[in-house]
């Protein structure tokens, strides 16, 4: 039952149809969500006692870096299911996501860098996790550039595929090896208030940030796809009946 | 005795069908003149026959194991960075140095073995290429366009070879829209069904 | 396999420009270093190695650019195809031949320079080593980029392979310090020379599949 829901699932012109009627819900739920979590982070939550109200870029920031991450992993596995069975959809999918990566990823750098300001003074700091980010923001534009080079379109899905699941391969050793390269230089000053140490008041509205991002980078994501897949898919004859 | 066969295969790229539907094989002693106006698939159609492409649907099976192919295509794979005689050596070990020397004699390249590939006429090149094929005692032939920019004496020498070798049982499949001077079967491609 | 690397030596033996160009570059770039700073200001010891570093990673990258565009052009790569039906030896044999040929003359231009750092002559030796093995993991990286852009030009692949390079600069920054400071250098080294064949082993894997999808 499951493996002829994911053959159904599979078909681009199934993909097209279910997403027509589910993004609206998609869409609308994310985008409360995530105004939900950001109202009650910027005005209700408390102040931070080190920080103070600076802090409070964190229900972008990190919500952004989630899923700058996980993303690739999405992206990933829709390489896989590309090269080794060969499904269409997952290489579809593979452009849209890329395109909603480095946008997130960029959101990430870029809200880091105003959180740093406040408390490092500087807005770039060559420590671990910023020059990963950094790292990773560049694979997806590679990734998203290799795929716009070629005019087979085919090709160039399999190369994007070869490509992610080669960079996939790599993300855990640039983790290290930036891990491993920043403890000879200590970051100057406070390094950010981990998780455990975050107090609840401050954690649910983090909590419905990141669901109601997660959501909203979804609906972006399938809008972005349904438009690619019209077009690629665009002599096929349920696309030319399509309303 | 069938060689290669080709099973309902279908190609199509960017949306756009090439040909579909076509079941055909390569035979024991026998020649196979693919014909078609330009752009209806026989270049590709030669390419999923050597295994490089494949079809959208449909199958290509080769029929004997270990079945050695010779092909030359539109593209010469010489470097022309380096002397005829030095492809000549690239491409053949030594064993089979001496036959593939022979026929360079033939085709009265000796007078320009040192010279840099590339100053070579488009001609000469491709005799240089055709060795590849002259040279080699393979299973079957596949050849596209091969009788292009060759003058008429060696265009003989070509057609009388391919001849001899189909006689002696190997397997020939071509695209020329010179006419190849034999018998041939004839697959005609015209943006459909064969 | 031994004919296959004889034959790769043979063509790019020939192809002078190939492998002297990047070597040329390299010693211009490292003699422009220095010219490029006022030296009675800055103590250039401490910034050298940093060039010789970053002067590895881009002449590796121009060295290898053009790697696999002339066999796809000139139809070569069908002819492989057909006898071998896989691209892993033409893969390994290719990169094989050109760390011999460039990248070990590179590092043997890259710890000459290295005296600029004030570096002991005892100490060459360890340097020559690791830079060895830095061409042998930078090579096999920029080679995949190479095979992924083809013939699209230099930019697309460095641009896809880049992310892939830095861990291997970051391990080379380390192995230099570990000679410099006298410690930890053969953890190091052995962590390089592991990486090193892993790489040079799996890699041509993944460029074979790619040079195979560029050819359908």
């Amino acid at each position: 039952m499951l493996t002829s829901f994911i053959h159904k699932f599979s078909a681009p012109k199934s993909y097209v149809e279910m997403t027509a009627k589910l993004l609206p819900y998609i869409a609308s739920c994310g985008l409360l969500l995530l105004l939900t979590g950001w109202v009650w982070g910027l005005a209700f939550a408390p102040e931070d006692a080190v920080q103070g109200n600076s802090y409070r870029i964190i229900f972008l920031h990190v919500p952004a870096s989630i899923f700058a991450q996980a993303i690739y992993l999405f992206m990933s596995i829709c390489a896989v299911m590309s090269v080794v069975w060969r499904v269409k959809l997952a290489a579809y999918l593979i452009k849209s996501a890329a395109s909603v990566g480095a946008l997130i990823t960029f959101i990430a750098l870029f809200s880091g860098s105003i959180w740093g300001i406040p408390t490092w003074g500087t807005w770039w700091q060559w420590d671990a996790r910023i020059t990963s980010t950094l790292i990773l923001f560049i694979m997806y534009l590679g990734v998203i550039t290799l795929h716009g080079s070629f005019s087979n379109l085919e090709k160039a899905d399999r190369l994007m595929s070869i490509l992610v699941i080669v960079g996939l391969v790599n993300i855990p050793i640039i983790k290290k090896s930036v891990d491993w390269w920043s403890t000879l230089h200590q970051p100057a000053s406070i390094t950010v208030s981990g998780a455990p140490t975050i107090d609840p008041s401050m954690l649910y509205p983090l909590f419905v940030s990141i669901l109601g991002m997660g959501l909203v980078l979804i609906s972006l994501g399938i809008l972005s796809s349904r438009l690619h897949i019209l077009g690629r898919e665009k002599n096929k004859k349920w696309v030319q009946s399509y309303e | 005795m069938q060689l290669i066969t080709a099973n309902n295969i279908s190609y199509t790229i960017n949306d756009q069908k090439l040909f579909h539907g076509l079941s055909f094989s390569l035979d024991h002693g026998s020649a196979l003149h693919i014909q078609g106006g330009n752009g209806s698939g026989k270049s590709t159609l030669i390419r999923i026959l050597l295994g490089i492409s494949t079809p959208t649907k449909g199958e290509i099976k080769y029929m004997q194991p270990n079945l050695v192919l010779s092909y030359l295509g539109h593209q010469n794979a010489i470097k022309s960075y380096l002397t005829p005689l030095e492809n000549l050596e690239l491409i053949f070990p030594k064993a089979q140095f001496d036959n593939a020397y022979s026929w360079f004699k033939k085709l009265n390249l000796i007078g320009v073995q040192d010279e840099t590939t590339a100053n070579l006429s488009f001609g000469q090149q491709k005799k240089l290429a055709l060795i590849r094929i002259l040279a080699n005692d393979s299973d079957v032939i596949i050849l596209d366009e091969p009788f292009v920019g060759l003058d008429q004496a060696t265009r003989d020498l070509l057609a009388e070879y391919l001849k001899l070798r189909v006689s002696k049982g190997a397997s020939l499949a071509l695209t020329s829209h010179i006419e190849p001077g034999f018998n041939c079967h004839a697959l005609v491609l015209n943006g459909g069904a064969a | 396999m031994i004919s296959v690397m004889a034959s790769e030596l043979f063509k790019l033996r020939k192809k002078i420009r190939a492998w002297l160009g990047p070597l040329l570059i390299m010693i211009l770039v490292l003699i422009a270093f220095p010219l490029s700073i006022d030296i009675s200001q800055y103590d250039l010891n401490k910034f050298y190695f940093s060039i010789i570093v970053i002067s590895l990673l881009v002449i590796s990258f121009l060295a290898t650019e053009t790697m696999f565009v002339e066999d796809f052009e000139d139809g070569t790569l069908e002819q492989i195809y057909l006898q071998e039906r896989d691209f892993y030896k033409l893969a390994l044999a290719k990169v094989l031949i050109y760390v011999l040929l460039i990248g070990v003359p590179m590092s043997l231009i890259g710890s000459l320079f290295s005296f600029a750092n004030g570096v002991d002559a005892s100490q060459l030796p360890q340097i020559f080593i690791t830079l060895i093995f830095s061409t042998l993991l930078l090579f096999n990286l920029f080679a995949f980029g190479a095979a992924l852009s083809i013939n699209k030009g230099a930019m697309l692949g460095v641009l896809a392979t880049l992310p892939l390079a830095l861990p291997v600069i970051i391990l080379l920054g380390r192995a230099i310090r570990a000679v410099q400071f006298g410690n930890g250098f053969y953890e190091i080294m052995a962590l390089m020379i592991g990486a090193g064949l892993l790489v040079a082993a799996l890699v041509p894997l993944v460029i074979s599949i790619t040079l195979r999808t560029h050819l359908e």
